[in-house]
This record gives structure tokens, C-alpha cells and sequence, in this order.
């Protein structure tokens, strides 16, 4: 029985998602002019696109280090409500963002401003990127036990031991975080879609879409993917245990210092990323929609509403996929001692979403692959591609702080598997089960690159209509439907915040 | 020898009061073992000496010198010429031997600190771990590498917090010699917690028995054993 659903999970993931990949392969290598897009060209786009992220990467570790490190070492009032709201960016689609804050930047300097301009792009990307490197560095940061901290306190000072202990200590935390976000940016679609910058994803998506010129797309998309699985590589060992995804970021005892003399820099460093990482954008966006010549409540709501009804559907139903398919690879790796498909997830969740979403085109766009094709189905397999990994290391890193004695315990009395795991394991798991759907959930309604690619025709999503709408419509029409998307997200953010925290409180206490 | 005087405490972590209106004064012997079970303050108190936490109430004196008063810390804890071994020894993973030993050597000439750690290795017989890392040595040698690391920069007081908890009986039997050889040599004040009476009155020259943040019993082992504390009966099984 374990054995076949070992090599089950594995044969579900190789053709769904593998497949698709190796045929891209395939195809580029059976193409004539397999190189003939390392033209000066394409290389000088590559070029530039690598330099951006670099940068976006380098400015959003340093702002998340920093954020990570005064929440995590210091006393600061209100540190919950710091780390939500400085975490919250990450879980917004990134479309909203770059809505928001062509906005603020027009109000700022004008329509010139507007100009393709790069450092729009890496201040945009960078704001939306440091609360990854915060949420990674401050789960390494809570892993080092206090007294190494404190052993070096009683021989040298405090700035000392941060240089010489904790910073060598969280090195490979501050190098992933760098890695990711460099991945993450390069492979990001919408915002520079938005400000209208080419960037080599903008031009894969441009070659495909608009110019039908697949070949090109499809060499393009490959040189996309060795970059990134080359810069995962470097990280492989850390990122496929990922504990920083995890529901319980306690950790280690930590030393937590009281702050003097710099509590107003520690303070007015969080706030300015509080404000321009969240309230600022948000309050651009309200302005718009509200304060317009004119006003678009009803005409955005009656455009957005279907949209957004299909997309919560979709995104209920992938997150439900994506859970299952996560609790099966975490079950596997933690108990079955099997990782063949936390593996296969892991290298799927760096494949940009605009490479899959190439290579699931061409790989269910056939007579056998069109019932997947032509349903929400292949975006449900996409988001399973682009998140699973997600949710199998929430889940599994759950699993690991259940003592296999607990399901052994059951087991010996003689309660058969499936009652064991439905009443026991299923039980203790349910903060991790429930976190990784709502965190699913909300990914998967933000997603836009390989949504766009992939939507079905007929099917109207909030990501797509508004990416679609925003080039004709008035300014603040798209706002307004932003406002309106926006709104939906956060509603479901508080509802499942407020229903995880009732279930499992009362959870605890039975 | 090195006086350290404790006046009026009052200390709580989380919420629990670990040291009520505590006040002792350490240094009338060389080697203080202080005992009690799980909670008691054992290990507050160290923290508190070390500069490590600081009180709701109290004063704590290093040798006449108010170091810690009240809510203030006055002088830090790498000021106090206090050596500290945690229970979990606190070797840095990052480091090896040798660096884990020079780190507290900083001030010095590089030629100084190399000849000050091999001396040290030397002396503890672990010279041929210099350029291991804390998780390729056995049990034994890490207890090794965390004292000499802090016997390097010469301490006037040794805190030590329940050193040997992870350690067998045949291994910490010899540690336990070779501390008391130590102490001799170089003349540190021992403050050594652990809830073991035994391993207490091995290396103890004065017992300190502590309950909920109270001293309950104190005095050479042989005071010890003839307390009519009941308390400190039934904890050493009298």
C-alpha cells in the first residue's frame, strides 16, 4: 500500500508536471536553430535583466535582514502587528502593487516620470521582494540558540558578536534569500508588464503571445530555466528542507535585547517600510477610486464580479490540490523516507511560472490533453506546479515536530492506519493543513504570469480582466477594480486568520 | 578568590518569580555548588551574575564593585572577568577549535594567541582537535574545548550551568578532577549548578540548596548532611 502510493505521487507529478518540461527540452533540442536566439539581442536583455534583479535582490535581502533582525532581537512594541503587516506584501499580487504605485509615481513627477523608467521596477520589486528575505532570515535568526549569542557576550561586545557569531551563522539564510528573490524578480511578469519595461520575461511572453513566434519563446524559455536551476543548485541543500516554511516559527530560546538609545531609528525603520511597503500604495489606490472626477463603485464591480467569483473558485479548488498533493509528498519525505516528489516540487517552484506556463501550452494543447486544456484544470496543475513546494514544506516541517511515537502508540493498539492517521496525525497536523491552504489559497488568486498564459477561453479571472482592461480604461476604473480585488483578498486573509485562530483555540482546549 | 554579593533580588522570567528578596554573599569558599530541582532559580541566578539578565529589585557586587543595581545594568557582562559554561556548552558550529579559543583573544598579538591556544590544548590534551569543528568531537573534548575557551581570558569567577548534564559517568568523573585542578591553578571562584547532590558534593567545598527562588540550606557537605531542613532532606535523600 505505501509502496504504491510512493511511486504513485511520483508518477502523478513526473507526467503532470515533469512531462510538460521535458518536452520543452525536447523540442528545443529537435530544433534546427535551437541557438539561433543568442543573438546580440537577446543576450544584452538577458543581460540587463539579470543586472536589475541582482540589484532587487541585493536591496531586498539588505531591507529584510534588517527588518528580521530588529524584530527578532529586539523588545519592540507591537512586534506581531510589525511582522503581519510588513509580511502581508508578499501574500498581494504583485499587479496591485505596481497599480498602485504608477499612481503614486505620476501624482509624484507626471506622466515623464512614467517613462519605462528601471529604477521604478527595482524600487517596486524591492519593496515587493524584502518580506521574503525577513520571513527566511528571521527563521534562521530564531533557530540560533541563545547561548551562542550570550557566550560571546561574556567576551566581547554586542556589535562584535553580531559580526563574528550571528551574522556567519545566518550567511546561508542571507545567500537563499538573495538566490530567491533573484530568481523570483527575473521570472516576474506583471510588474514590468504593467510599467510597460521589457524585461526577458515581458519578451518571452511578447514572442509568444503576441508575435506567435514560439521557437524563439521556446529557446528563450529554456535559457530562463538553466539560469534558474543553476542558481538553485548553490542553494539546493538549504531550500529543500526549507524550514522557514513553517507555521511554528518559535525556534530556539533567543536573546531579546531592550532598546535605548536607538528605539527612534528602530522604530522609524519599521514604520517607513510599514508605509511604503503597504499604506502608502493602499492609500493611492483609495484616493483614486474614490476621489476620481469620476466615480466607477459600480461599473468596476459589475466587470470585476464575475471575474473574481471565478477566481476565488479556482483558487479554492487549487489550494484544495495543492494541499492534498503536499500532504501526500510530506507524508512520503517524513515518514516514507522517500523525497523523489518533494524533489520534483522543489524544482517545479523555480521554474518560472511563464516557462511552465509554455510548456503546459504545448504539452496539453493536444487531442489526448484537451480536456485539461480547455478547463480550469491545467491552471489547477499549475498552481500545483508553481506552489506545492510551499505547501509540502509547511506541511512537512509540521510533520516533524510530531514524534513518529504518537502514530506508533496508536498503531501498536491496534487502530488501523487510515483511523490512526484520520485521528491522530490529521488532528495535530490541522495548523499546518489549514496554513498551507490558506497560504495557497491566497497565491494562487494573486497568480497573473502563468495565469495569462493559461486561462481557458470563456473563463473571465480577476487578474486577467484587470491586466487586460488597464491599458484602455480610465486610471481610475482600474484602481477602483483593484480596490475591489484587493478588498476580496484581505477579506479572506481576515476571515481565515479569524477562523484559524477560533478553531484551533478551541482545538487546544479539547 | 573573588567575593560576589547578591542583595535583596527579585527576579521573574516569564511572568514567574524565580528569585524572591534573594540576598548571599559567594566567595567564603573556592568552589560553591549550588543545588535544587527544576525551576528553582539555579540558573537566574548564574544569569544574573553574569550580566546575562538583569532584576526587578536588587543590587549585585563583583568583588566590592556594583555591577548590576535595580533595573540597571552597570557594567556588561564581557566587563566582569567572568567566565560562563552554558549547559549546552555554546561552542560556535561556524568556528573550529582554535577559532572558538582566539575569538575572546582578540586583543592580542596574533603570535600571543596562537602560542595561548596551543598552550591551552596543550594542557587539556586535545592539541590534535585544533582545526576540528565542534561537531566532529566526542562529548568529552567539546566539555574540554568550552572551558579552556573560557579559562583562556583568565576569569576571576567560573559559572558554571549544569555542565555535565549530557555527559557519562566515567567522562565527567574525570572532568570533574581535572576542574578541581584547575581551580587550583588558577584560582577562580567556582559557581557550579547542577541538581545532581552527588555531583555537588564532589566538587563542592560549600552546598548552596535552593527552593522557589530561596536559599533553603548552606555549608560544607558535612553541614549538609546534618541539616534539619526537611526540604533539603528529602532533595539529597538523607
Amino acid at each position: 500500500m505505501a509502496r504504491t502510493l510512493k511511486y504513485l505521487l511520483s508518477g502523478i507529478l513526473g507526467v503532470l508536471l515533469l512531462a510538460p518540461i521535458a518536452l520543452l527540452l525536447l523540442q528545443w533540442i529537435g530544433d534546427d536553430g535551437s541557438l539561433s536566439f543568442l543573438n546580440g539581442k537577446t543576450l544584452s536583455l538577458i543581460g540587463h535583466s539579470i543586472a536589475y534583479s541582482s540589484i532587487i535582490a541585493l536591496v531586498a535581502t539588505l531591507i529584510g535582514a534588517v527588518c528580521a533582525f530588529l524584530l527578532t532581537q529586539f523588545h519592540i512594541r507591537f512586534k506581531s502587528f510589525y511582522t503581519f503587516v510588513l509580511l502581508l506584501p508578499i501574500l498581494i499580487s504583485p499587479y496591485i502593487f505596481a497599480v498602485a504605485w504608477k499612481d503614486i509615481f505620476i501624482a509624484v513627477g507626471g506622466e515623464k516620470v512614467m517613462d519605462k523608467s528601471i529604477l521604478e521596477l527595482i524600487f517596486i520589486h524591492s519593496l515587493l521582494f524584502f518580506p521574503l528575505a525577513m520571513v527566511i532570515i528571521m527563521s534562521a535568526l530564531s533557530r540560533i540558540s541563545a547561548s551562542l549569542e550570550e557566550s560571546a557576550c561574556m567576551i566581547t561586545s554586542y556589535p562584535r558578536a553580531v559580526f563574528k557569531i550571528i551574522l556567519p551563522l545566518i550567511q546561508p539564510s542571507i545567500g537563499l534569500s538573495f538566490v530567491l528573490i533573484l530568481i523570483f524578480s527575473l521570472s516576474e511578469f506583471s510588474v514590468p508588464a504593467y510599467l510597460g519595461i521589457n524585461t526577458f520575461t515581458t519578451e518571452i511572453f511578447t514572442q509568444f503571445s503576441a508575435f506567435y513566434n514560439t521557437k524563439l519563446a521556446l529557446s528563450q524559455s529554456i535559457l530562463m530555466l538553466s539560469f534558474s536551476l543553476m542558481l538553485m543548485l548553490s542553494e539546493v541543500k538549504i531550500l529543500s528542507d526549507a524550514p522557514f516554511f513553517t507555521v511554528d516559527m518559535k525556534g530556539n530560546r533567543t536573546r531579546i535585547h531592550t532598546l535605548d538609545k536607538g528605539k527612534k531609528w528602530v522604530y522609524g525603520f519599521l514604520n517607513t517600510f510599514v508605509f511604503l511597503a503597504l499604506f502608502l500604495p493602499l492609500s493611492a489606490l483609495v484616493y483614486q477610486s474614490v476621489f476620481a472626477q469620476e466615480t466607477f463603485f459600480i461599473r468596476a464591480f459589475d466587470l470585476i464580479a464575475p471575474a473574481l467569483v471565478n477566481s476565488v473558485i479556482l483558487a479554492f479548488f487549487g489550494a484544495c490540490a495543492i494541499v492534498l498533493i503536499g500532504l501526500w509528498s510530506a507524508w512520503l519525505k517524513e515518514r516514507g523516507r522517500y523525497s523523489l516528489p518533494n524533489t520534483i516540487l522543489l524544482v517545479m517552484f523555480i521554474v518560472p511560472s511563464i516557462v511552465f506556463g509554455i510548456a503546459a501550452i504545448h504539452f496539453y494543447n493536444t487531442p489526448i490533453g484537451n480536456f485539461i486544456y480547455g478547463s480550469m484544470l491545467i491552471l489547477i496543475i499549475g498552481y500545483v506546479a508553481h506552489f506545492g513546494f510551499i505547501a509540502s514544506r509547511i506541511i512537512a516541517n509540521g510533520y516533524k515536530q510530531l514524534p513518529p511515537s504518537l502514530e506508533e502508540a496508536a498503531l501498536l493498539m491496534g487502530i488501523s492506519p487510515l483511523k490512526c492517521f484520520r485521528k491522530v496525525t490529521f488532528a495535530l497536523l490541522s495548523p499546518s493543513l489549514f496554513a498551507a491552504f490558506v497560504l495557497s489559497f491566497v497565491l494562487c488568486i494573486g497568480e497573473l504570469g502563468m495565469t495569462i498564459m493559461l486561462y481557458p477561453a470563456g473563463m473571465e479571472l480577476a487578474g486577467v480582466k484587470i491586466y487586460t482592461i488597464a491599458a484602455n480604461a480610465p486610471q481610475a476604473l482600474t484602481d477602483t477594480m483593484i480596490l475591489i480585488n484587493l478588498g476580496t483578498v484581505l477579506f479572506f486573509i481576515g476571515f481565515f486568520a479569524f477562523g484559524g485562530k477560533i478553531l484551533f483555540k478551541r482545538g487546544a482546549h479539547e | 578568590m573573588s567575593s560576589i554579593t547578591l542583595e535583596h533580588i527579585h527576579h521573574s522570567y516569564k511572568n514567574n518569580l524565580t528569585l524572591r528578596d534573594f540576598s548571599y554573599s559567594f566567595g567564603k569558599q573556592n568552589r560553591v555548588c549550588i543545588i535544587g530541582p527544576s525551576g528553582c532559580g539555579k540558573t537566574s541566578l548564574l544569569r544574573l551574575i553574569a550580566g546575562l539578565e538583569i532584576p526587578q529589585e536588587g543590587k549585585v557586587l563583583i568583588d566590592g564593585a556594583l555591577v548590576t543595581e535595580n533595573k540597571n545594568l552597570i557594567v556588561p557582562p564581557h566587563k566582569r572577568g567572568i567566565g560562563f559554561i552554558f549547559q549546552d556548552l555554546a561552542l560556535w558550529p561556524h568556528m573550529s577549535v582554535y577559532e572558538n579559543i582566539a575569538f575572546g583573544l582578540h586583543e592580542q598579538e596574533t603570535n600571543q594567541i596562537d602560542q595561548t591556544v596551543k598552550r591551552s590544548l596543550d594542557f587539556f590534551g586535545i592539541s590534535d582537535a585544533i582545526h576540528k569543528y565542534p561537531h566532529q568531537l566526542s562529548g568529552g573534548q567539546k566539555q574540554m574545548v568550552a572551558i579552556a575557551r573560557t579559562l583562556v581570558l583568565e576569569p576571576k569567577v567560573l559559572l558554571m550551568d549544569e555542565p555535565m548534564a549530557n555527559i557519562d559517568v566515567q567522562v565527567k568523573e574525570q572532568i570533574l578532577i581535572h576542574l578541581k585542578t584547575l581551580q587550583h591553578l588558577y584560582g577562580f571562584t567556582l559557581l557550579y549548578v547542577t541538581h545532581d547532590h552527588r555531583e555537588a558534593f564532589e566538587i563542592g567545598e560549600e552546598i548552596v540548596v535552593m527552593r522557589e527562588g530561596k536559599i533553603m540550606a548552606h555549608g560544607t557537605k558535612e553541614e549538609i548532611l546534618k541539616t534539619k531542613d526537611s526540604f533539603t532532606q528529602s532533595f539529597i535523600k538523607i
